[in-house]
């Protein structure tokens, strides 16, 4: 406080420098960006370039820049198609779900992790809650089937075994669908995503409890007043880069559990996608369908800082 | 010096790119011959003993990108849109990408071009048709049997229910019946089921068990005339009456009750652990269930038995055939560019598929890794692990290239491990003659309506879907139709004209 008070006196430094002479004096600092640079340039914005596709219709043979100009056509096919109403609708119920179930799941699971004393029990349950963050999808899927199958599945006949009545073929009805996914979700992703969050919460400086029992605040309290403004920071920039994601329902989880039976409910962006991008070899369509999504995505990132700034909080930037 | 990195960094960006976009300007295919190609297994080395031979053989270098069969369709489309084809390519000539890269010019048409080359020239007329595409040749199909559907059951415990093989529908009826509730496996539990049918995931009228069981029945196979007027298939009365009878068969528990979710792959499974009895599918498939019996037991493997297709409860009989291809040998036009380096091109081929080389696709290298005997190939030198890979390079690889001979048999077959196997393989080639003579072709085929490849994906699933949905009771019957209806109404209809424009 005190030197912004001070007169302002010869400065420490000279005048900011020619942009030249800044970059020379730093320069290992430039270098060391430069990867990173690149891996942006080559791998991220290049590729953009091949968006202009979804406002042609692109025809390989005749390349890029050889394919006719059809501006909005495609954009315009899928608002007004007969997909778009489901696709949307169904995207957007997973996104949903996933923001009131998966989302505050490594939250819950830190926080009572946080509150074991036991280290080695801590740390053994930590292991072995992520370690399903591991397989992949499609050994999660094979899992599911297994264990859920109307004809020999474990749980799907123990559950048949307790409630009786006709067995349920969880794994091809629509109405089991979303909660498969969602538990699937929150078995593989669970474990990991607690890692950030005890990370958050081991930076709560443990004196604030210790002030805090002395003044008699119970366990609940603690965890209102202490622990939950601690790890306030990392839950919001958590929340505004998981709101850019929502409409990334995942590729192979949705793919591997749709089935004849579901498909009313299972067909998202990310599947609509890759049947009318790879399977159907309409790529300008597929393109303008991805582009539409990541649009979408952008603007629920803005929304969701802005929200954050609006209720007090520092944002993501 | 920062500024300067940094410009080289931006140069080898834009290098890239355009090495990325510009690979297309080499004149001709030169010595190298560049083949996108089906795979089963590990990928044979450049350097391999086979890929060797085959080059001596035809004269020219080959370069071979191994794709895995599992990813190969969708790596296909990759290709197309990339821009990079190799100049000779296996290809699902019907898929909306080849067919709309095929139409802008990518690919030569090759009708009426291949009668020149004895090896390449299409030996079956029926066959020939089906493989075009709205009246062109796109490729050199790779042959298959005209017929090969055929219906596994479990030979014991057809002997332990006391019944005789099936000839009607009614007939497997019976047997589905006596498999569920008489207790084949004789375990004294009712655990058992008759028909095994897997989670079918491609379209409508491409030979699955549905599609199979329809054409008994009397539905057209894909298109079909109905007064005058060409309909698909699954718009007649005879589809409504085989999805009825199914679904009673599913309703008494005569089929497995995850036939919505059971994996393809693990088709044979319920049947070989003795859960399931009656598999309809290919003759191939009851070679395969034998092979399967024969590992776990070799003295007590004689339980599958193979019967053709059936009569319906009336008596007429309707077969179901198959295409008499699989996919076919593209030439794209990106190095080929003149009709006489095309010549060149598919003289090399000819010389490829000609008895020569035939034998080295299909069999390998005779003294090496077989020989002769009585007509059979037999394996040879098994315990050299260079034969090994010689043998992997033929079964899992250049297999795949043949268009006269290929994994239906090879050049010379292979010689049966017993008895009962060979049974099962005589017996295709009078099966399929004899069924071929009710055999209900489908007509369009070789016809790729526009709207079909231009309409989204959700088109194509609808009635497989409402099939599943209907046997399932999650629809009935009004369900059904009314998923009819809204096929037609999302671009149906305008495939129907387009249908029967083209075939009038």
């Amino acid at each position: 406080m005190a030197t912004e008070l001070a007169p302002r006196q010869a400065p420490v430094e000279s005048p900011p420098a020619p942009p030249a002479r800044r970059i020379w004096r730093h320069g290992w600092l430039y270098l060391m960006v430069l990867p990173g640079l690149a891996y942006f340039l080559i791998f991220r914005y290049w590729p953009m370039y091949g968006l202009t596709i979804a406002f042609k219709d692109y025809l390989p043979f005749l390349g890029y820049s050889g394919s006719p100009w059809v501006g909005l056509k495609h954009f315009e096919e899928l608002l007004t198609g007969p997909d778009f109403a489901r696709i949307m609708v169904n995207t957007l119920i997973l996104a949903l779900l996933t923001l009131l179930f998966v989302f505050p799941a490594p939250i819950v699971v830190a926080v009572l992790l946080n509150e074991v004393r036991h280290s080695v029990l801590k740390r053994s349950v930590q292991s072995l809650i992520y370690i399903p963050h591991f397989l992949s999808w499609t050994i999660v899927a094979s899992l599911t089937y297994v264990l859920f199958s109307v004809d020999y599945g474990v749980i799907a006949q123990a559950i048949h075994a307790v409630v009786g009545g006709r067995p349920v073929d969880y794994v091809a009805q629509e109405a089991w669908f979303r909660p498969i996914i969602v538990l699937q979700s929150l078995w593989k992703q669970t474990g990991w995503g607690t890692i950030v969050y005890l990370a958050a919460l081991a930076g709560v400086d443990t004196q604030l409890y210790e002030a805090a029992r002395v003044d008699g605040a119970g366990r609940w309290r603690q965890f209102w007043h202490i622990t939950l403004p601690g790890i306030r920071p990392a839950l919001v920039v958590m929340a505004v880069l998981t709101s850019g994601q929502l409409l990334d329902t995942g590729f192979e989880q949705i793919w591997l559990m749709t089935t004849s039976l579901n498909r009313s409910v299972a067909d998202v962006f990310d599947t609509y996608v890759y049947q009318v991008g790879i399977t159907q070899g309409g790529y300008s369509y597929a393109t303008a369908v991805g582009l539409f999504k990541a649009v979408i995505g952008v603007l629920l990132i803005f929304g969701t800082n802005w929200l954050a700034k609006r209720l007090g909080e520092r944002g993501l930037y | 010096m920062k500024t300067k990195t940094l410009a080289a960094a931006l140069a080898l960006t834009t290098a890239l790119s355009v090495t990325a976009c510009g690979g297309g300007e080499a004149k001709g295919t030169g010595d190298t011959i560049t083949m996108m190609v089906r795979l089963f297994g590990t990928a044979p080395s450049p350097d391999g003993e086979l890929q060797k031979a085959v080059e001596a053989l035809i004269g020219k270098k080959l370069s071979i990108t191994w794709v895995p069969d599992a990813g190969y369709n969708d790596k296909a489309n990759v290709t197309l849109a990339s821009n990079n084809l190799p100049d000779v390519m296996v290809v699902d000539e019907k898929s909306p990408s080849f067919v709309k890269t095929a139409e802008a010019g990518a690919f030569w048409d090759l009708t009426g071009k291949l009668d020149k080359y004895p090896n390449l020239k299409p030996l079956d007329p029926q066959t020939a048709r089906n493989s075009m595409v709205n009246g062109k040749t796109y490729g050199i199909y790779r042959t298959r049997p005209l017929l090969r559907s055929a219906i596994s059951i479990r030979k014991d415990w057809l002997a332990k229910v006391g019944l005789p093989a099936p000839q009607s529908v009614p007939d497997l009826y019976r047997i589905a019946n006596a498999f569920t509730e008489q207790d084949p496996d004789g375990d004294g539990k009712k655990d058992t089921y008759g028909l095994i049918i897997p989670k079918w995931t491609g379209k409508y009228a491409t030979a699955s068990p549905y599609d199979v069981f329809e054409t008994w029945f009397g539905a057209p196979n894909g298109w079909g005339l109905r007064d005058g007027r060409y309909v698909p298939g699954f718009d007649t009365p005879e589809f409504l009456a085989a999805e009825r009878e199914l679904k009673k068969w599913v309703g008494e528990g005569l089929v497995n009750p995850d036939f919505a979710t059971l994996d393809t792959g693990h088709w044979m499974d319920p049947f070989v652990q003795g859960k399931g009895g009656i598999i309809i599918d290919v003759d191939v498939r009851a070679t395969a269930l034998y092979d399967r019996f024969r590992e776990k037991n070799p003295k007590d493997a004689d339980k599958v038995l193979m019967v053709g297709n059936l009569r319906r409860a009336d008596g007429q009989k309707f077969s179901s055939p198959f295409t008499g291809y699989n996919n076919v040998l593209a030439v794209s036009k990106q190095r080929v560019r003149t009709e006489a380096q095309l010549d060149e091109l598919l003289r090399v081929l000819d010389k490829l598929e000609g008895k020569e080389g035939s034998i080295l696709l299909t069999n390998g290298i005779e003294g090496r890794n077989f020989k002769l005997e009585g007509g059979y190939s037999v394996p040879i030198g098994l315990d050299d692990p260079k034969v090994k890979v010689l043998q992997n390079d033929v079964d899992n690889a250049f297999i795949q290239l043949g268009t006269r001979y290929s994994v239906n048999g090879g050049y010379y077959p292979l010689k049966p491990a017993d008895e009962a196997k060979r049974a099962l393989i005589e017996q295709r080639k009078p099966m399929e003659t004899e069924d071929l003579k009710t055999a209900v072709f489908n007509p369009a085929l070789g016809v790729i309506a526009p709207t079909a490849v231009a309409q989204g994906p959700t088109l194509d699933k609808i009635i497989p879907d409402a099939r599943v949905k209907y046997l399932s009771g999650e629809i009935d019957e009004a369900g059904l139709q009314a998923e009819i209806r809204r096929w037609y109404a999302g671009g149906g209809s305008k495939i129907t004209q387009e249908i029967n424009d083209f075939l009038k």
